[in-house]
């Protein structure tokens, strides 16, 4: 069996018992009144008010996209780190080590810059 | 029945198998946490259904499915119901291509065929791996908003925000142990690991007869950083700060009860078993142990149990090496628990702290010295 | 070899989705079919035996960019831009997606295809294509791996700038 359809067949089952768990709650589980009150969010007993716009850091957003960035740098590291031994048993291994300096100096740059312009920090 | 008939049931059979293990690890794996903790904490812990209170979680599980369901008012239904089923699904996609023990041989009528103890065998594992467990923010994420709370969004907000800084860690630390072994595969990995240690230092080779190759050895920094980081991962103390109770009431399953609960805890319970899996194929040998042969343990069977059938020497044989992996699981598995219970949670800054300004720089560290020590060997 | 139905399957899914981010109300809802999408995706790459690129594009568009677009609209107070869309807007929605949908199966029955097109033949388990990309990217491509190191910390700085200009919640004061 090729390896995709296990994959396809393995995650239609685990979503397939966790539908079912999900129905059973909602089939089996008792039904009682439902007031007003019952169905609010849980805010610690006290009523939710009506605007729920809240204010959220930019700190969320700007951790998300220097993840992406760093993510696609560490992503590269990886069919470096495959081929590494490769290249050094070509006797290339310089010039695979210097490839992957360069950019991992450009990497230390950019994060020492987010650290010294204080974009890491959480107050 | 005709072979590839055997050869579908077999594999259909093994899928449900390995995701059953997980499941029904969960509820040994809450009883070893509360009895744990209560040993920890010089209390008795659930001791009254069944023997040892084993079966307590029986009873927890019945109770679960007869609760009553609360969906808050101004819920988006449909994502407040996937963000569970969504919470099983990275954990067990990502146990499924982890080797779980050496293949098994079943053969019949004329034909023979090797089955491998993964649910697939992929050539990337590691790189599969990592992008199977990014998805798990999507649940936390989908249960946070779907709930229409502040506690619950927030929680899900801090959650994702922890997990996708400590996966860049998570990911930068592998890379070393990746250019020591040469491959993304978890069943060449465990190869790589076998025979005694050597190594070499100033053009001389050293072999250490008593210790195994096992990836520690060769990677104390990266093994240490992994671990850190996994830990953030499945959002454990003292890195729970998305379920923070004084601060955010119970984080992003505020508003979910019963079965719906139940189900994120296996997924938390399944994240965490991947780690320890894979922190036992990575750094301490996978399904080996130093003495432990295939051949000597079939001539075990053999000769001192007296197993006579191919078969049947080749399932036991698979299950001996199982046995081998598991137990390396189970004691990272209490680590987990142990660490729990010890140390005091984060605060939120201190902990992105250690994950950008720490943990990251130590691991570009790591990659640079590993690669250097590579070339200074010359393979 | 990678079947037929698999094939089909993963385009439906991906279609699917991509109708979704298309035709549904709420952003939120978008986004996250876009991301099921994406990983529809990763299914054809792996199919077609690009087992890495799958990964990476698992790993980097649905679990990275597209939880970036998530954790963004979840800043929003989206709940009271759900009903806005009115009749003329929704038909136009669909018309456009009707035209492109029937532009590009024309464009496909027009150019007709080879039936007996072998793509899907490779090795499962081989890390062969990995491998050999790796070795294109560090030897051919090397220059622009490494421009491509200082663009993303070109990105990285604006945007921090960006995120600190005056007036946002972490404004420099």
């Amino acid at each position: 069996m090729s390896p995709l359809v296990s994959i396809v067949v393995l995650s239609v089952i685990v979503l397939t018992f966790g539908a079912t768990l999900v129905a059973l709650t909602s089939l089996i589980g008792p039904k009682t009144k439902q007031s007003k009150a019952k169905k609010m969010a849980y805010e610690c007993g006290l009523t939710v008010p009506e605007s729920e716009v809240s204010k959220v850091p930019i700190k969320f957003y700007l951790t998300a996209i220097l993840f992406i960035l760093f993510d696609i740098e560490i992503i590269f590291m990886y069919p470096w780190a495959l081929v590494y031994k490769d290249f050094i048993a070509e006797g290339k291994g310089l010039y695979i080590f210097m490839s992957m300096a360069i950019f991992l100096l450009v990497f230390v740059f950019g994060l020492l810059w987010e650290i010294k312009s204080n974009a890491l920090e959480w107050e | 029945m005709n072979q590839d008939a055997i050869i579908v049931t077999v594999n259909i059979i093994k899928m449900s198998v390995i995701f059953l293990l997980m499941v029904q690890l969960v509820p040994l794996l809450v009883w070893v946490e509360r009895r744990g903790s209560a040993f920890i904490q010089n209390r008795f812990g659930p001791n009254r259904v069944g023997p040892l209170g084993l079966l307590q979680l029986l009873a927890d599980a019945v109770k679960f499915a007869f609760k009553e369901e609360f969906v808050p008012e101004k819920s988006h239904k449909a994502f407040f119901y996937m963000a569970p089923v969504l919470a099983l699904l990275p954990g067990v996609l990502a146990f499924g291509s982890i080797p779980l023990s050496i293949p098994f041989t079943l053969s019949g009528e004329g034909w023979t065929h090797t089955f491998p103890t993964q649910v697939f065998d992929l050539g990337i594992g590691i790189v599969f791996v990592l992008g199977v467990s990014s998805l798990g923010a999507y649940a936390l994420l989908l249960a946070g908003w779907g709930s229409a709370n502040k506690f619950s969004l927030f929680g899900a907000l801090r959650a994702s925000a922890q997990m996708i800084s400590y996966e860049l860690a998570l990911g930068l630390s592998l890379v070393g142990i990746l250019l020591c072994y040469g491959t993304f595969d978890f069943t060449e990995m465990i190869q790589a690991q076998q025979g005694p240690l050597s190594f070499t230092l100033f053009s001389k080779e050293y072999t250490i007869p008593f210790l195994p190759a096992w990836g520690i050895f060769y990677q104390p920094l990266g093994a240490l950083l992994f671990f850190v980081s996994v830990f953030a991962e499945t959002n454990r103390l003292p890195f729970d700060l998305p379920e923070a109770e004084a601060e955010l009431v119970a984080g992003y399953h505020t508003e979910y009860g019963g079965l719906k609960m139940l189900m994120f805890y296996i997924g938390e319970y399944g994240h965490m078993m991947v780690a320890s899996a894979l922190m036992a194929t990575f750094y301490f040998g996978g399904y080996t142990a130093p003495g432990l042969s295939v051949e000597g343990v079939q001539s075990f069977l053999t000769q001192s149990l007296g197993f006579e059938s191919a078969n049947a020497i080749s399932m036991m044989t698979m299950l001996i090496f199982h046995l081998v992996l598991m137990t390396k699981v189970i004691l990272f598995l209490w680590i987990f628990i142990w660490v729990r219970w010890t140390l005091p949670r984060f605060r939120y800054d201190q902990l992105m702290d250690l994950g950008w300004k720490t943990m990251l720089p130590w691991a570009i560290f790591n990659t640079i010295i590993t690669a250097l020590f590579i070339l200074a060997r010359g393979v | 070899m990678i079947s037929a139905p698999l094939f089909y399957g993963f385009s439906f899914f991906i279609i699917f989705f991509s109708l979704l981010v298309l035709l549904s109300a709420n952003p939120i809802v978008a986004a996250l079919s876009l991301a099921a999408a994406m990983v529809g995706v990763a299914g054809v790459f792996f199919a077609l035996g690009a087992h890495f690129i799958a990964a990476v594009q698992v790993t980097v568009y649905a679990g990275a960019v597209m939880v970036l677009f998530v954790i963004v609209l979840m800043l929003f107070d989206l709940k009271r831009d759900e009903s806005v869309s009115s009749a003329l807007s929704r038909f136009l929605k669909i018309a456009v997606v009707g035209l492109i949908l029937g532009l590009i199966t024309g464009a496909v029955a027009m150019s007709g295809f080879d039936s007996s097109l072998q793509i899907f033949v490779h090795d499962p388990a081989s890390i062969t294509p990995t491998k050999k990309l790796a070795t294109l990217l560090f030897e051919k491509y090397l220059f622009a791996f490494e421009v491509l190191g200082v663009l993303l910390l070109v990105i990285a700085i604006g945007v921090v700038s960006v995120s600190r200009i005056k007036g946002g919640t972490h404004a420099k004061s």
